[in-house]
């Protein structure tokens, strides 16, 4: 394998169809790059894990992008907050809400955001990471239903700052548990929203997190030597064991550069495609539920 | 007097330390700032290289990170106004380069590209200075729309 991929790091790229071609046969990509896996993962590496793994943005976006109307009784409970008393149960609170955060700036739904934003700085301070967030700011941004892109900015970035200082500071284990947080609320709202409105794009994301899940886990592994991330991994596998009837195939092409008015854009023309049976649709948004559920309870 | 010193320089080094993680802070606002309306910031990268050593080799920051099927993403580079070298942002899927903002063949850059994803996965992206030279610059990682 590493041989094949020795072999194969000589790029040639056709640049075909856009107004104005490239050529870029002269980059090399380096080998320790190619060859670098994501199978082992130790404490120290988390400062280098794959970043955007469970993204609130764009769980949020897609939601909005298919018209399907805003429904608050999705969203955890903040009530709950004050009561989560270990680490464990904090930063995982602290992913489910950050996704919650998402949908709710996505819609514009600032009236309510500070609610949310109360208990993520309440759980932030108390997992000594509130100095990332900028509570007075978020709050008066919220308030006043102005700069909407500022209060997206400074939250999105926020929480990639904590996420950031856990993993350089020997608390990968939370960075983890917030990145599942994130992903496991992003999977809960999507599925959700499935059951009343069946939008084939919204299925296939669902389908597509087997190739996300598979990165997860190795995350999740990493800790598990903690009984009680033991115990959640073990919720996880079991949504994991769901997405064993998901396939996923490739139609390779290649891709396009377009530049047009002096911007570029590249156009991925290889594509993935999601087959997965209503049934296991159906499994993957019961057990989902439960483990979401199974987190958020006090 | 030795520690007076000593505390000095401590005090210099932490001021030091803060000038510089507040002036990448606002790097990395002005790049999101900059990466336009329709473009809602994901992630940053903040990179500093040094220059190529003796063998000619110049450094590389790697990261990875998941793009989703349907997504349209907007990578963005800055430089830092002290930077020396100019940087490069290129965006791999496995070993194949699918976009880069310098084209070496014309030596046209580019503040930033689209990428219009079709397959959700691991992506790299690898950020280098031009001709080897060190460095300071952001990376951001936007997402414009769902197509």
């Amino acid at each position: 394998m590493k041989h094949h991929l020795l072999t194969g790091f000589v790029l040639l790229f056709f640049w075909g169809c856009g107004q104005k071609t490239q050529n870029l046969s002269n980059i090399v990509v380096p080998e320790d790059i190619l060859n670098q896996g994501i199978n082992e993962i130790t404490d120290q590496a988390m400062q280098k894990i794959i970043d955007n793994i469970a993204s609130p943005v764009e769980v949020a976006g897609l939601l909005k992008k298919t018209g399907v109307p805003f429904n608050r009784s999705l969203l955890a409970p903040t009530s709950y907050a004050s009561a989560y008393n270990s680490a464990f149960q904090k930063a995982a609170a602290l992913g489910i809400f950050g996704a919650d955060l998402g949908y709710l700036n996505m819609y514009n739904k600032t009236g309510s955001v500070i609610e949310n934003l109360s208990a993520i700085r309440d759980i932030a301070e108390d997992l000594k990471i509130g100095q990332f967030f900028d509570f007075p700011t978020l709050k008066r941004l919220a308030s006043s239903r102005e700069n909407l892109d500022s209060l997206m900015f400074i939250s999105v970035h926020s929480y990639n700052q904590m996420d950031k200082y856990l993993r350089e500071n020997q608390r990968g284990n939370l960075s983890a548990l917030m990145i599942a947080g994130v992903w496991v609320e992003g999977l809960y709202l999507v599925t959700q929203v499935v059951k009343q409105y069946p939008d084939k794009q919204l299925i296939e994301k669902i389908g597509e997190q087997k190739i996300i899940l598979d990165n997860l886990m190795i995350i999740l592994k990493n800790y598990s030597n903690d009984p009680k991330f033991n115990e959640y991994i073990s919720d996880i596998e079991k949504i994991y064991a769901e997405f064993r009837n998901v396939k996923i195939y490739f139609e390779i092409a290649e891709p396009e550069a377009v530049e047009k008015d002096g911007k570029l854009t590249i156009i991925q023309h290889e594509t993935s495609i999601v087959k997965m049976p209503d049934e296991t649709l159906k499994k993957i948004t019961a057990v989902t539920e439960e483990i979401r559920n199974k987190l958020i309870k006090i | 007097m030795r520690k007076i010193l000593l505390l000095e320089l401590i005090f210099a080094c932490c001021l030091i330390g803060m000038v510089n993680a507040q002036s990448t802070t606002r790097l990395v606002e002005l790049c999101a700032e900059s990466a336009g309306k329709d473009a809602t910031y994901l992630k940053d990268f903040v990179v500093q290289l040094d220059a190529a050593g003796p063998d000619g080799k110049a450094p590389v920051a790697k990261y990875s990170m998941v793009l989703s099927k349907n997504n349209v993403y907007r990578f963005t580079i800055c430089n830092a106004d002290d930077s020396e070298g100019r940087a490069v942002l290129q965006l791999f899927d496995m070993n194949v380069m699918l976009g880069s903002t310098y084209n070496p063949s014309t030596g046209k850059e580019y503040k930033s590209f689209d990428f219009q994803c079709q397959k959700t996965g691991v992506y790299h992206i690898f950020i280098s200075f031009i001709d080897g030279k060190k460095g300071t610059a952001v990376a951001i990682l936007s997402y414009v729309k769902t197509l």
